[in-house]
């Protein structure tokens, strides 16, 4: 009995693939199995190619996984084009559509002869059982049912409530077509057995959502009141959740008419006093880093999540990469720090939410979380998540002498100055994007432009000393230490445990904070690395270059970094941690000789 | 707006102490003591108005008043003020920036906030020319004119500012101008009464580089009242063909307000929020919504 699968499957448009993953979801939660499923497409609006992979474990799951164990291709054409997002390897049981007439011997994947391909007549069936080949992604489903023993009863029990509305005879049809591919299974069963463990889970409870509407929902629950914002693919959903939700508890939200307004409006509800947000992906964020400045230097309190995309400009609008680093810490103009946070999974950009709200009303200013179409996207299931072990925090206001003579801008201790709103007795100022001086009125002055510079720069350095936004796993006194963030940090993550299992030395820093870099963190953590990775998923290395600005690096630390769309794998990774080990053997072997 | 004052306020209770940066004779400081008489007439107290501005010599005023000031960036004082008043509708909400600001960098923003009919008064202080950069052309500059950015005479025409707002449906109209002080204080008065977007475009004279024929001599010499004319502010088809004569002609007054205002933006926010809320999860239960059974 396996304990972990990972399926993939590709299709054109209208096959219904992707909805065949969301059915194999549900049903896999249904009978408690842990699971995460990516989506992905093509640009096209409608039609074109779709994918996704599906991963079903008896335990937690931290990544989509690496090499798939089940590929399932409607046809050939459209399942290559997904290249290294659906890898098959010596291990993978393909199924694929017999009616594309190619032979099992002749599939057209290069340098690799998978464990067993099977030709299946899916399309015909689909029409057979259910009169259309519409069904073709139930029959894929009947199939999963018969081989893997995932969802023999939840997928129609799924199918049938999703149907219910459309009338019995379209059930029905589903349910023969279903069938059908079970029936398929069972005649032929597979070389190798390869069902999954029953989980210890089934029955629990479990949640399934996607990054978006999680980072949404965290929005909501930590107060926040407005949303202003512009359709971008892949942020959109965020403003969908709002436009369906944020009604109920008082708030609003504004679809602007460009991602300036969108900010704008945001900016302007947190003056008012609300806990306000803005999604976009990149070239949204270029749009809006003006207004970003604005909320710096009016010391106001705004979370922006950036959902990466491939960059630059339109890039790849559809698919992840990590490269909007550099643009999230240094977008805008002036001198200015602005928090970047990054979550790694849809369970913890819950929690990054929280934090991006709880700092940016601490500290007044805008924060960004830096998410990812793959985080954004993916469909994990959950377990339920103890809302009240969340702390929220709210802006400090001024009270009682504060507002005898309020000064907005006061220094204090902490540089950190109670702030007023609109409608508060004796709090009025002029919030502006001027230098100003403590009072808000505009001043031209260096030296009240240096002073008020140390404010707003002083002000984040007990961010930097925050341990609880970075993850140490591994062995801490470790000579290989590997850094990775956002969705890469899930690859990382399963890359260690596989390390640590095979006897390697080496450990790992997660880090959620990503700007301002907080040096000790780091040092710490490289105190006894000789050999490391810095990991990402840019072209340039954003992740080191920004560390190496900040930190003496050890010499033996270089990126491991790579563009959007072509996917670290597991098994990438703890190859590198190999040939990090045998380099190291090498320069201590290096070492042994005589030395001057 | 609702205009409940209980206590009575004068215009230098809205007066800060920040001493303005315009030159000497700017129609600005007229329209600022416009501003002071109207809120004085409708009698909010400073701390429930909010005042947003963009950049240029004009967007300077909310900062010479003692209400909420916001003098954000350049082109943005419409969603800011859009932000403000959707976060709480109960704020007077006052934007207020020049032509360049207003219709040109932000020139995008004004149709949207009409379509949104959102409850905020909008003042743009018209001398056609970028001021606060020394004298560039601006987009209600005349075709022809000579700036530092056109030696040879502009080649672009005018943008018209008030068939702009009217094309667009807004429901309050106005054009007032230094030339008429308490003409000025009584349409912004009235603007910001109205329930719904307001738009008053005040003929402010740069004295430094407007020319002659707009300063307060030449603005003058081309007034005349609307109400003199027997105009009819609820004919928004009059008002258009009276509009038209922007740049010849200075009409002073309402061009046009909408007999029966619709509900506000702010009015259906309210009405979809009280529909809505007896929908909500508590908060700490909002993870809910991803249960699947």
């Amino acid at each position: 009995m396996r304990k972990d699968l990972v399926f993939g499957m590709a299709g054109s448009g209208g096959d219904g693939i992707v909805s065949a993953g969301d059915s194999l979801l549900q049903a896999a939660a249904a009978e408690g199995y842990h699971g995460v499923m990516t989506k992905s497409f093509g640009s096209q609006i409608r039609g074109g190619e779709s994918s996704c992979r599906v991963r079903i474990s008896t335990t937690p799951i931290l990544n989509p996984g690496g090499n798939l164990d089940v590929a399932v291709a409607l046809n050939w054409e459209d399942f290559l084009k997904f290249g290294a997002e659906l890898p098959v390897s010596g291990n993978t049981v393909v199924i694929y559509e017999a009616a594309t007439g190619i032979p099992e011997d002749q599939i057209p994947l290069v340098g690799v002869t998978p464990l067993q391909v099977i030709a299946v007549p899916i399309a015909a069936m689909a029409k057979e059982t259910a009169g259309t080949e519409r069904a073709k992604n139930t029959v894929v489903l009947g199939l999963i049912a018969g081989w893997f023993g995932i969802g023999a009863v939840a997928v129609m029990k799924g199918i049938r409530k999703k149907l219910a509305k459309k009338g019995e005879e379209l059930v029905d049809a589903n349910q023969r077509a279903f069938d059908a591919g079970r029936a398929f299974a069972m005649e032929h069963p597979l070389k190798t057995s390869m069902n999954v463990a029953v989980s210890d889970t089934k029955g629990a409870v479990k949640l399934i959502t996607d990054g978006n509407d999680m980072c949404a929902a965290a929005a909501i629950f930590a107060g926040c009141q407005f949303f202003g914002g512009y359709p971008i693919t892949p942020s959109t959903e965020i403003m969908q959740f709002f436009t369906d939700h944020v009604w109920k508890y008082g708030g609003a939200v504004l679809q602007a008419e460009d991602e300036i307004a969108g900010i704008g409006a945001a900016v302007g509800a947190s003056f008012a006093g609300k806990k306000s947000m803005t999604a976009t992906s990149g070239p949204g964020m270029s749009l809006k880093s003006e207004m970003m400045g604005l909320a710096s230097i009016a010391e106001l309190p705004l979370v922006i999540v950036d959902v990466q995309r491939g960059g630059p400009s339109t890039g790849l609008p559809t698919k992840t990469e990590q490269s909007d680093l550099f643009a999230a810490a240094f977008s805008a103009h002036g001198d200015v720090i602005r928090p970047v946070l990054a979550p790694t999974s849809v369970a913890d950009i819950f929690r990054i939410t929280i934090e991006a709200f709880n700092i940016a009303e601490y500290y007044q200013t805008p924060v960004i979380v830096l998410s990812d179409q793959e985080i954004a996207s993916r469909k994990e299931t959950l377990d339920p998540i103890d809302t009240s072990q969340f702390k929220i925090i709210n802006r400090v206001q001024p009270v009682g002498a504060d507002l005898q003579d309020y000064k907005r801008f006061k220094q204090t201790e902490n540089h950190i100055s109670p702030i007023s709103h609109p409608g508060m007795l004796g709090g009025t100022y002029l919030a502006s994007g001027i230098e100003h001086v403590e009072s808000g009125a505009p001043t031209n002055s260096g030296s009240v432009h240096q002073r008020m510079n140390d404010k707003r720069t002083k002000k984040f350095e007990p961010l930097k000393d925050r341990k609880d936004l970075f993850e140490v796993t591994g062995n801490p006194h470790a000579p290989i230490g590997i850094v990775a963030w956002g969705s890469v940090a899930g690859v990382c993550r399963e890359a260690l445990d596989m390390a640590l299992a095979e006897g390697l030395n080496v450990k790992l820093l997660v880090p959620y904070l990503l700007y301002p870099v907080a040096e000790g963190v780091y040092n710490d953590f490289f105190a006894s690395v000789q050999k490391g990775l810095i990991i990402d998923q840019t072209h340039l290395a954003q992740t080191f270059k920004l560390l190496r600005m900040h930190i003496d690096l050890p010499k033996g630390v270089k990126p491991l970094a790579r563009s959007g769309a072509n996917p670290f794998l597991p098994s990438d990774i703890v190859a590198a941690l190999h040939s990090l080990l045998s380099e190291l053997q090498r320069s201590h072997e290096g070492n042994l000789q005589p030395q001057e | 707006m609702s205009t409940t004052g209980t206590l009575e306020y004068t215009p230098k209770d809205y007066k800060s102490d920040l001493k303005p940066i315009w030159c000497p004779g700017c129609g600005d400081f007229s329209v600022v003591q416009g501003i002071y008489r109207a809120l004085a007439a409708i009698g909010r107290p400073p701390h429930e108005i909010a005042f947003v501005s963009g950049i240029g010599c004009s967007s300077r005023i909310p900062g010479y008043t003692t209400a909420y000031g916001f003098n954000s960036v350049h082109g943005r004082a419409l969603p800011i003020a859009q932000g403000i008043k959707l976060a709480n509708p109960d704020l007077l909400v006052l934007a207020a920036g020049g032509d360049g600001d207003g219709f040109s960098i932000g020139g995008g923003h004004i149709a949207h906030l009409i379509r949104r009919n959102m409850d905020i008064t909008y003042i743009v202080m018209d001398n056609q020319i970028y001021g606060l950069t020394k004298g560039q052309l601006s987009p209600t500059s005349q075709k022809g004119r000579v700036t530092c950015t056109s030696r040879f005479g502009s080649l672009e025409n005018p943008v018209n500012p008030l068939l702009y707002v009217l094309a667009y449906g807004a429901g309050f109209v106005a054009q007032a101008s230094p030339t008429d002080l308490a003409g000025m204080a009584a349409v912004i008065e009235e603007a910001i009464r109205y329930p719904g977007f307001a738009f008053v475009n005040i003929q402010s004279p740069c004295v430094t580089y407007g020319e002659e024929g707009q300063q307060i001599k030449g603005l003058k010499a081309i007034s005349e009242s609307l109400a003199g004319l027997g105009h009819n502010p609820a004919d928004r088809l009059a008002a258009m063909d009276l509009a038209q004569h922007y740049g010849e002609k200075m009409h002073l007054g309402v061009f046009y307000r909408n007999p029966e205002p619709p509900p506000t933006y702010g009015d259906l926010v309210k009405e979809r929020q009280a529909l809505l809320s007896k929908d909500a999860l508590p908060k700490e239960r909002i993870l809910d919504l991803f249960i699947k059974k």
